[in-house]
């Protein structure tokens, strides 16, 4: 069954993946945020709920909350010196603030274990359910990634999405309409930072292992590279972004079976690609595959 | 350690950063948009030069100055492959920021496939350091300011007496009119593109040479540089001088006080000596970065 | 109802505003005029909140609003357009009406997941009210266009239609007028208007045309170099010997 193993492994993935993306598509699709270090609030969802489970002895479910909430009020806290600055001051300062989330992780022993990482991670139900565990937890997985479309979806249909739009195409004319534009950034910072640090967290509990190489920049330039090329301002378009990216990132391993090439090489060459994709895409194809859908109201008044 | 070490060590990492630095600021401050690949195309052209120069044999000195030229060649090429194009598109400056991250991403993994993820040494004859003051300086650091003086002087000369360097000037005082005149202006900017990758090659091999040579290199140091950049005023090359020797300064005099008296609050907890452990070392120019971006975003240099 | 006083602002060595000080009552409409780079699109901005002043002090309905961001200036009922119109590219005409209403409960991501029903109806509210203005403001058949799409004067409209869907209590409008064709002028004009008489409020424009300046305002200030070179009806303004000089001679 190693096939069908791996279909259920590559689908989880996805999942998580969609999750990953859809977070970062809200602050940059939407409201324009670009965020260059989206991998720590996967990280911070990820190592709060492993560490509260592993070492507290909390609930799973407690710890995937404070793994969401974690990474939402690290989102706040990064949004607070920047949000009256431009995007290119976002794009550095998460950027470096993904890097120090990672130095954290490497050097604070006594919590994170440091490059060991955290092992044993417990999974949820996992006396319950034994010969078809990893389907189970995929459809963990699918539900989630269904609540969560859901509700983003309410959301950037809401005012609030409008909001977001209007910060994104226009920020002065949303202030000059008495919108309180860097609380709206705060506060999609927030957002997506829970989002992410909910794909973090389901993602520790379904690797049962996590360490800092987990979460390297290269995390980050993947979920970018699925929101370039899926398409920004369309949950869906994330969605497609993370199937094809993470497909093309998976498949690549078996490459190797095939081709001599060392694993290093491999995975040099695949970045390549996703690099020049993200150009290509962004020169010839800058809505990405699926485009953002205009909004309209069909004659209800 | 000594005082005048910390001044040495500070001067030759902020002699460094200035070199990148000033390209960035000059693309930001003509351009508008942050250039995520700058220090990609640092370590590119610093692999470069390690192959002219240990794989060929051709002199060090001569290998800098050839990988400067080529990277710089390659700075004009793209834009006008690419930044060109999307000028004349309007394209916005987000966008313009997010291709310079793929292509970063791009150019930092060609590198890795080229030279492979193994460290590499610059060959450097081994030499008794020299001592002034109380501070140990080896020869090649002290190769490394004279050029990096040497570098900055001419590039103030380039600003000041060329054609180039006031045309340039011209179009960061008054950018309206600079696109009204758009011919000129394309030709300045792409030697505002050789300029700034060359010098990124010189700071980029100054590192590999005094540390190592690695393709995550340019990553590594994408934030100092920025940082020094913001802490100078964006914009200013003058002011990325000084925000890198400002930078320098202060990661090097963070990394060496001890907090210990600062947190025994005068001797009433003995915490015994406290210092910042050297893994957080890259942490340093975060922090600095968003204490300027709180206290004055605009820079040391920069109006309010 | 605005009272400015004494507003200073340099840029570098350039004092572009310089010892401002001005009234504008309730229900009516005034005008600034000045040649370019007179200090009036500064003073807007300082006004607006999008500038921080030197020196001086501005109130409005006699509370001090000089230190507010530009948001809670709006919250106080005084708001603002811009001499180029901004369109936001991805959004329909439709959708820039609806963001301009004021208060909704869906604006609160919160809200808008857990208070659905009265999201519902305020969107329904808005909506009805949104039609209607781009009905009378002659821009319904553009209502699913994008907004980055219309023309300058289109623009322009819809800045004024938003105002309409903001309901605030004073309006500065900066030269809504501006190159755009006559028929559009005339709407943009017949709007304003509309308006003031349905509402009550105040308009302040900066304009460049004097005829849609003495058209439409009881009184007019004139800005040369930073300064109040004069203030008064606009048949006084028309035969200013200083405001001759300055500006009006030189057209």
């Amino acid at each position: 069954m190693p096939i069908a193993n791996f279909t259920i492994y590559l689908f989880t993935m996805f999942g998580i993946y969609a999750l990953f993306a859809m977070s970062l598509n809200l602050q940059v699709g939407y409201a324009g945020l670009v965020n260059f270090g989206q991998v720590a609030f996967f990280a911070l969802g990820a190592y709060t709920s492993a560490l509260l489970v592993v070492k507290a002895g909390l609930p799973i479910a407690v710890g995937i909350i404070a793994g969401m909430l974690a990474s939402g009020f690290f989102g706040c806290l990064l949004a607070w010196p920047t949000k009256s600055l431009k995007s290119d001051y976002w794009a550095i300062t998460t950027l470096a603030a993904g890097e120090v989330i990672r130095l954290f992780a490497l050097n604070e022993k006594w919590l994170t274990e440091g490059p060991f990482g955290v092992m044993n991670i417990p999974q949820p139900l996992e006396g319950l359910i034994d010969k078809y565990y990893n389907i189970f937890y995929f459809i963990f997985v699918l539900i989630v990634v269904a609540v969560v479309y859901m509700l983003l979806s309410m959301l950037t249909d809401s005012p609030f999405g409008r909001n977001l739009k209007a910060i994104r195409d226009a920020e002065d004319l949303s202030k000059s309409l008495g919108k309180n534009t860097q609380k709206i950034k705060v506060q999609v910072m927030a957002i997506g930072g829970l989002v992410a640090g909910l794909a973090g967290a389901i993602f520790a509990h379904y690797m049962v292992y996590i360490s800092p190489e987990n979460f390297r920049p290269l995390e980050t330039f993947l979920i970018w590279g699925m929101i370039i090329v899926g398409g920004r301002a369309n949950n869906r378009g994330a969605i497609l972004g993370a199937v094809v990216i993470q497909t093309f990132y998976v498949s690549t391993r078996f490459v190797g079976n095939y081709v001599p090439i060392g694993s290093d090489l491999m995975s040099a060459a695949r970045m390549i690609v996703i690099g020049l994709l993200m150009v290509s895409f962004l020169i010839f194809r800058p809505e990405g595959l699926l485009r953002e859908r205009k909004k309209t109201y069909p004659d209800e008044v | 350690m000594e005082i005048s070490q910390i001044i040495v060590n500070s001067l030759i990492r902020g002699a460094e950063l200035s070199l990148l630095a000033i390209g960035l600021t000059m693309v930001y401050d003509i351009l508008g948009f942050a250039n995520f690949a700058h220090t990609e195309f640092a370590a590119f052209g610093a692999f470069l030069g390690f192959t002219f120069n240990s794989l060929l044999g051709i002199n060090l000195l001569l290998s800098v100055v050839l990988a400067a030229l080529l990277t710089g060649l390659i700075g004009i090429l793209l834009d006008l492959s690419i930044f060109e194009k999307l000028r004349a598109r309007n394209a916005k400056t987000l966008t313009m920021m997010i291709i310079t991250m793929g292509m970063g991403i791009a150019i930092r993994n060609i590198s890795r496939l080229i030279w492979t993820s193994s460290t590499k040494n610059f060959p450097m004859p081994l030499l008794q350091p020299l001592k002034i003051l109380g501070a140990r300086i080896t020869r090649v650091q002290l190769g490394i300011l004279f050029i990096a003086a040497i570098s900055m002087v001419a590039f103030h000369l380039l600003l000041h007496h060329t054609k180039f360097g006031k045309a340039l000037r011209a179009i960061s005082d008054n950018k309206e009119l600079a696109r009204a005149s758009a011919i000129d202006s394309a030709k300045m900017v792409q030697w505002m593109w050789f300029v700034a990758y060359s010098y990124a090659v010189i700071g980029g091999t100054m590192l590999a040479i005094e540390h190592l040579l690695y393709p995550r290199l340019g990553f590594d140091i994408i934030i100092p540089v920025f940082c020094a950049a913001i802490l100078g005023g964006i914009g200013n090359p003058y002011g990325a001088v000084l925000g890198a020797l400002t930078l320098g300064f202060a990661e090097n005099v963070i990394i060496s006080l001890d907090f210990g008296p600062l947190f025994s609050l005068g001797g009433l907890f003995d915490v015994g000596s406290l210092q910042l452990s050297t893994g957080y070392k890259p942490a340093i120019s975060f922090m600095i970065l968003i204490l300027v971006l709180l206290i004055k975003p605009t820079g040391i240099l920069g109006e309010n | 109802m605005l009272k400015i006083e004494n507003i200073e602002k340099s840029f570098g060595q350039l004092k572009a505003v310089n010892g401002v000080s001005l009234e504008i009552e309730k229900d009516d409409i005034f005008g600034l005029i000045g040649p370019n780079g007179s200090g009036k699109s500064t003073l807007f901005n300082i006004i607006s909140g999008f500038y921080r002043k030197d020196k001086g002090e501005i109130y409005f309905d006699g509370e001090r609003i000089d230190d507010l961001l530009p948001n809670q200036i709006v919250e106080r009922g005084l708001c603002r357009t811009f001499q180029v119109s901004r369109a936001p590219e991805r959004m329909t005409v439709l959708e820039n009406m609806l963001l301009a209403a004021k208060n909704q409960v869906g604006e609160n991501p919160l809200n808008a997941l857990l208070k659905r029903p009265m999201v519902e109806r305020s969107r329904k509210k808005n909506l009805k009210k949104a039609k209607e203005l781009l009905s009378e403001l002659d821009l319904f058949h553009l209502k699913d266009e994008y907004s980055g799409n219309l023309s300058g004067g289109q623009k322009k409209l819809l800045a004024l239609g938003r105002i309409f869907m903001l309901e605030p209590k004073m309006v500065l409008l900066d030269e809504p007028t501006a190159g755009v064709n006559p028929t559009l002028t005339n709407n943009i004009l017949k709007g304003m208007q509309n308006l003031r008489e349905k509402t009550e409020n105040s308009f302040f424009i900066v304009e460049h045309d004097m005829g849609v300046i003495s058209d439409v305002c009881r009184k007019v200030f004139v800005l040369n170099s930073g300064e109040i070179l004069a203030e008064g009806s606009p048949e006084e303004i028309q035969q200013n010997d200083k405001v001759l000089d300055a500006y009006l001679g030189r057209n």
